[in-house]
């Protein structure tokens, strides 16, 4: 109240200190401008204010996603951690509803007021139920199929009468989701970790023909346009093609009217009933000529029909006209194209055999720095095509670097589909980064990145140590190293061998102080390695095992990093399973260990080196000699170093 | 002087008389020592000095406030508070859930906080189950608390490697 009454008063009072302040610098022009224009009231939304507070913060990728507990213990660190902790929780929460669902008498209980239906337990139909066509309603609102089935199979036997209304909803219940109940909208993880059922299911029929939408259809009379409408969309949404045409057809010529999403529906199937492209493209003129006819206009759903259509035709200068010619109608209809139809012209324009197409370019210009909102169910499929596009048809970094950032315009990020997407569209975006970039520009992403965000799948991993051979970057193999621990990479033979091939051919340089610790920790990584394979930890079996190039490159690094101790140890374990590991180290690792053999004053370990040279066929003689001049021999030594390699390497 | 202690035997043996017609009849009379002894929230130091406080049973109920907070935060019990008494029930079978569900792992006490219609339950946890395990009971303790609380309710949990490692002192 005291607000109220002073702010009237309070508003002439500055304005008048408004007008003096000016007044000081020109005062002709105060007198006129000394109201403040109040703003009207605008009206906002409960959750305005939140989304408000929500646009200040972005994605913080220091810390893991929201989901997971913020405590080092229960953080993942690996790509299956990811998936088993977010999973893990649901089956919790799965585990609850599930007693609560068993246990229904114990939570009758209504603590909140209003009462919440989510926190009750839900109703059970039986043969008893006393039902009416409220409770069916109800059902439909909710999308609980099964129970709505049941619901309306008793109201039949008890005699019920079911209006043609509520029969209507219930066909069209069914149809959108083909007679199955579908995930509870409750099961978030369950959904973003769903392995792309969808991509496997698809092209492939699904509908269930002759069960009960068709008996809902049927019991319908008289026919209306939207009970055609929703059994044309069901079946044309489950690949029942033929069927939904021939539908189309006998409502066409029953004169029932029908809506655009009905036809859209067909268009996006007519792939499914003609053969070649031309048939098809025909169809889908003579579609949407009846379209015209029924005075319908085409939407956006319409213009994603066709290009799916057009994107199926194997004659890519055909498909390619075709979009355009499609593009070019709808853009006078002035409809505006959404992700999903971005989408559907890369599959066209960018094909693998094609010629090389920079759409992409144009597509960059025209959309660049808007923020979508999901309009089409393909619109998810954008961002990984396009990144895709821009590693494997053009390899441009410039343009990969553009895609990021309309991704993370405004709330594009939502449209990134799925866990499966998102991991391709920074699998590509890393490959493609590393491949261009120099490597520290390209360790900046990674370290803004990694882990919280992304974590690599060993094939990117080995890209990206190919940079870091190709640079020989071997300060950032220690960091690397230990990533990939983390990241349960260790059990790839070819990461491994990678690994130490480039830590092998790039001695670290003292002069560089970056390198200073380089080989004290070299040395670490290698005995690391060497007791990763030789004494695997747990139960679990022995997936990866030396072969002779690995294990004498764990001996060169060991020998390098000056431990010359566990690097005999390291050649012992050579020389016991000689049969176990195949092939052999390279001659250059032994003949270092030997060296370090003169160094350490270690006659006989040089001379069980020179032994397994010599059992295993390599060139023995000059190490022999090496052998023969670091050290001054005993006689029992010398005897042997005769019986290995004979009596005349002295003489040479 | 003995004039007084006369008298006051002389009551003594009254009230001994008074207190055996009213012990017969209703209620004792207390005649012993006052007893205003308080054990609540305090532990007793053993022979061996081997009970282990962690910080928050080290400190006596007198110190909330001071050196500890408390352990259900909520606005129940203010002017015009609402549901007290249900709010320390609750409190009292969160606690229990809590124990049960996270059977010999929890090795603190209970937090539970209430804002608006929100419960936040946290506590410090032993890392002796997988970090899948722990997150399949955090899933199925807010799901259920929920379920029979009727609002949401959100775990914070911290882990902590060793039991020790939250004791404050032996005694």
């Amino acid at each position: 109240m005291y607000l109220t009454r002073r702010l009237p008063r309070l508003c002439t009072g500055t304005s008048q200190l408004l007008a003096t302040s000016c007044g000081r610098f020109n005062s002709k022009v105060a007198a006129s401008e000394d109201r403040i224009e109040i703003p009207n009231r605008v009206q906002r939304s409960p959750t305005d204010i939140l989304n408000a507070l929500a646009s200040t913060v972005g994605r913080d990728p220091t810390a893991p996603h929201y989901k997971y507990h913020d405590d080092p213990y229960l953080i993942p660190m690996s790509n299956v951690g990811k998936r088993t902790f977010a999973m893990a929780q649901e089956a919790g929460r799965k585990a609850a509803k599930f007693i609560k669902e068993e246990h229904r008498d114990l939570f009758k209980h209504q603590e909140a007021q209003p009462s919440i239906e989510a926190f009750a337990p839900q109703m059970v139909f039986t043969e008893e139920s006393d039902v009416n066509a409220d409770t069916l309603q109800n059902l439909i609102r909710h999308s609980q199929i099964t129970d709505a089935i049941t619901v309306y199979n008793l109201m039949k036997q008890k005699g019920i009468e079911i209006t043609n209304d509520t029969k209507q909803q219930l066909l069209e219940l069914i149809c959108f989701y083909n007679n199955e109940e579908p995930l509870p909208e409750e099961w978030i993880e369950e959904r973003w970790f769903k392995a792309n059922a969808d991509a496997r299911e698809r092209n492939r029929k699904t509908w269930k023909d002759g069960e009960l939408a068709e008996q809902l259809f049927g019991e319908i009379e008289p026919k209306t346009a939207q009970s055609y409408a929703a059994l044309i969309r069901g079946m044309s949404k489950y690949f029942q093609a033929e069927r939904a045409y021939a539908l189309l057809q006998e409502a066409t010529e029953k004169q029932f009217e029908l809506d655009t999403q009905t036809f859209n529906a067909v268009i996006s199937v007519s792939n499914f009933l003609k053969e070649t492209a031309d048939q098809r493209w025909e169809l889908c003129r003579d579609l949407l000529q009846q379209m015209a006819h029924q005075h319908l206009r085409p939407n956006l759903s319409t213009l994603n029909a066709l290009l799916e259509v057009v994107s199926t035709f194997g004659n890519f200068k055909f498909a390619r006209s075709s979009a355009l010619k499609v593009l070019a109608e709808f853009k006078q209809l002035e409809i505006e194209p959404s992700l999903g139809t971005y989408y559907y012209l890369l599959i066209i324009f960018c094909r693998e055999r094609g010629p090389v197409s920079h759409i992409i370019v144009d597509i960059l210009n025209e959309i660049k720095g808007r923020e979508f909102t999901i309009q089409h169910p393909k619109d998810t499929y954008f961002f990984a095509t396009a990144m895709d596009v821009c590693r494997n048809h053009l390899h441009d970094k410039s343009l990969a670097k553009k895609i990021d950032e309309l991704l993370h315009t405004g709330n594009n990020y939502d449209l990134i589909g799925d866990t499966y997407k998102e991991s391709v569209y920074y699998r590509h975006y890393f490959a493609l980064l590393c491949q261009t970039e120099p490597i520290d520009e390209f360790m900046k992403i990674y370290d803004l990145l990694v882990p919280n965000v992304y974590i690599p799948e060993p094939g990117i991993m080995e890209e990206i140590l190919k940079a870091v051979e190709m640079n020989g970057a071997v300060e950032l193999m220690p960091r690397l190293w230990s990533d990939m621990v983390i990241f349960d990479h260790i059990s790839r033979e070819s990461l491994v061998t990678r690994t130490l091939q480039i830590l092998v051919d790039n001695p670290a340089h003292e002069d560089i102080p970056s390198h200073q610790s380089i080989p004290d920790q070299v040395g670490k990584i290698a005995l690391d390695i060497y007791k990763k394979i030789a004494e695997p930890e747990g139960r679990r079996p022995k997936d990866l095992q030396f072969t002779g190039k690995m294990i004498g490159d764990i001996l060169m690094l060991l020998v390098r990093s000056g431990d010359f101790e566990k690097a005999s140890e390291v050649f012992t374990h050579i020389d016991k399973n000689q049969h176990r590991i195949p092939g052999t180290p390279s001659e250059k690792c032994l003949q270092e260990y030997v060296d370090s053999c003169i160094e350490n004053k270690a006659p006989t370990k040089a001379l069980t080196c020179l032994q397994y040279v010599v059992e295993n066929n390599m060139d023995s003689q000059p190490m022999a000699e090496r052998i023969n001049a670091g050290f001054t021999l005993n006689e029992v030594h010398l005897s042997k170093l005769k019986s290995l390699v004979g009596e005349n390497f002295v003489s040479k | 002087m003995s004039l007084l202690k006369k008298c006051v035997q002389q009551l003594l043996e009254n009230t001994n008389l008074c207190s055996q017609t009213i012990a017969a009849t209703a209620a004792a009379f207390h005649t012993s020592p006052v007893c205003n002894r308080v054990q609540a929230g305090r532990y007793r130091v053993t022979t061996k000095r081997n009970r282990a406080l962690t910080y928050e049973m080290a400190n006596p109920p007198h110190y909330i406030a001071h050196r500890k907070a408390w352990n259900s935060w909520n606005t129940s019990s203010m002017l015009d508070g609402l549901r007290p008494s249900q709010t320390a029930i609750e409190d009292v079978f969160m606690r229990k859930f809590m124990t049960g569900t996270w059977h010999a792992l929890i090795v603190s006490e209970v937090i539970i906080k209430r804002q608006h219609n929100m419960i936040r339950i946290a506590a410090i946890m032993r890392q002796a189950i997988s970090p899948r395990k722990m997150y399949f009971l955090i899933g199925y303790t807010e799901e259920l608390l929920s379920y029979w609380l009727q609002c949401p309710v959100t775990l914070e949990l911290q882990t902590v490697a060793d039991k020790k490692d939250v004791v404050f002192k032996y005694i």
